[in-house]
């Protein structure tokens, strides 16, 4: 998780002080990302720490500004040039449930059940991002986030298709629904 | 609100095949109805339905009030009351995109004048002013997709039937043209049916209908909870 390279990346555009940088993280990720103050304020000292943003003094307003240094920019183009690995997607706890109840562990579970209960979640789930990508007010980035839920979504919803007609050609009569 | 289509448990069947098996479903003005489902599940069968391109084995189906058993002239009900959207094979080729929107209009009989004033007014209100004289060759699949949504709801139809009306389309046009007809549903009051098998453009939607193999077997279980 790199709210580290966030709060780079906001800084390359110039020094700001914490509670600005929270903002406008905030701002850039839909809110879907929310931060505490004390997250930023730790972040920076380690930031810091590694030589990647120094302290920048204070602004007219007495609040103490950070501001990236050269080591910090090389971090931030090493960040933007390496592409995030595949997480361990297979381990997550959906495709254990539904892993499980097609295996017949736990016996009397109706996996059409299972698959129907996640699969209105997952919609539900869907129609808020979209709700909340109609009303979003703010700029391009918050959009793309929200784009990249909506699909994370999405996915999710047609692997559950999958599985419901894969199962229900493949398991026998007595366990459909 | 007002019921503009009303499906009351409806069957079809053609010969052995039972399409649908008692299904029954309304649509209210200003609202957004997505009808989900498995390929062979009814889907098309249901619109079809819903539109008097067809008519059910048993059951009641009544668009604006009217019982679609009593209408003698489906053609005429569906010119006057009924806009359709597909997914491509929408736009007649050698007509501008201000004619295609224009000839629903003029089979009604309205003078070519004010039928092309109605056709700008259309295609303005879908954000498609600027293409209105050029021909559908020229335009992008959105563009398209937008003059047939306006030439769908010319005159004074507000029952827009939508059969995969996003599947020729990249993600970010899909969107825009959900964003379009959810904007006619809210600001017009026009009642949109919507078949899709992709649930980013259901999850528009206010209500969701999933069918499977004829039946309904969920609906409205999605209904928006969240602020509105």
């Amino acid at each position: 998780m790199s709210i580290r390279h966030g709060l780079l990346a906001l800084l390359s555009g110039g020094p700001r002080y914490g509670y600005q940088l929270r903002v406008e993280f905030e701002a850039s990720t839909g809110a879907t990302w929310p931060l505490n103050i004390g997250q930023v304020y730790t972040t920076l000292s380690r930031l810091e720490r590694d030589g990647l943003v120094a302290p920048g003094g204070a602004d007219e307003q007495g609040r103490a500004v950070y501001a990236i240094t050269e080591a910090g920019r090389a971090e931030l183009d090493r960040w933007f040039a390496t592409p995030v690995a595949q997480g361990d997607r297979p381990r997550d706890e959906l495709s254990i449930k539904i892993a499980m109840a097609v295996a017949g562990a736990g016996a009397g579970v109706d996996v059409a059940d299972v698959i129907h209960t996640q699969r209105m979640a997952t919609m539900r789930a869907l129609r808020d991002l979209t709700q909340a990508k109609r009303s979003a007010k703010g700029g391009l980035a918050e959009r793309l986030v929200l784009d990249s839920l909506i699909f994370k979504a999405e996915a999710e919803q047609r692997w559950l298709d999958h599985c419901e007609a894969v199962a229900n050609e493949k398991l026998p009569r007595e366990k459909k629904a | 609100m007002t019921t503009v289509v009303e499906l009351r448990e409806v069957t079809r069947e053609h010969g052995q095949v039972h399409a649908l098996r008692g299904v029954s479903l309304e649509v209210a003005a200003g609202e957004l109805v997505a009808v989900m489902g498995p390929s062979g599940s009814g889907k098309s069968t249901l619109l079809n339905l819903a539109g008097g391109l067809d008519r059910p084995t048993s059951g009641t189906v009544v668009v604006e009030g009217r019982d679609l058993a009593t209408v003698k002239d489906l053609a005429e009900l569906r010119r006057v009351s009924v806009g359709y959207v597909f997914q491509d094979l929408n736009l007649i080729p050698s007509l501008t995109a201000a004619e295609n929107v224009m000839l629903p209009r003029e089979l009604d009989g309205v003078r070519t004048r004010r039928a092309r004033e109605e056709a700008l007014a259309a295609l303005a209100d879908v954000g498609a002013a600027e293409i209105a004289d050029r021909f559908p060759e020229e335009l992008s699949g959105g563009q398209r997709q937008r003059v047939a949504i306006a030439r769908a709801l010319t005159g004074e139809r507000r029952l827009l039937l939508a059969d995969e009306p996003t599947g020729a389309l990249d993600t970010a046009t899909g969107d825009d043209i959900l964003q379009l007809l959810r904007a006619r549903c809210d600001e017009d009051g026009v009642a949109v049916l919507l078949v899709t098998h992709e649930p980013r453009y259901a999850a528009w939607a206010d209500r969701m209908v999933y069918l499977r193999d004829g039946l309904v077997v969920e609906s409205g279980a999605v209904r928006l909870e969240s602020a509105r």
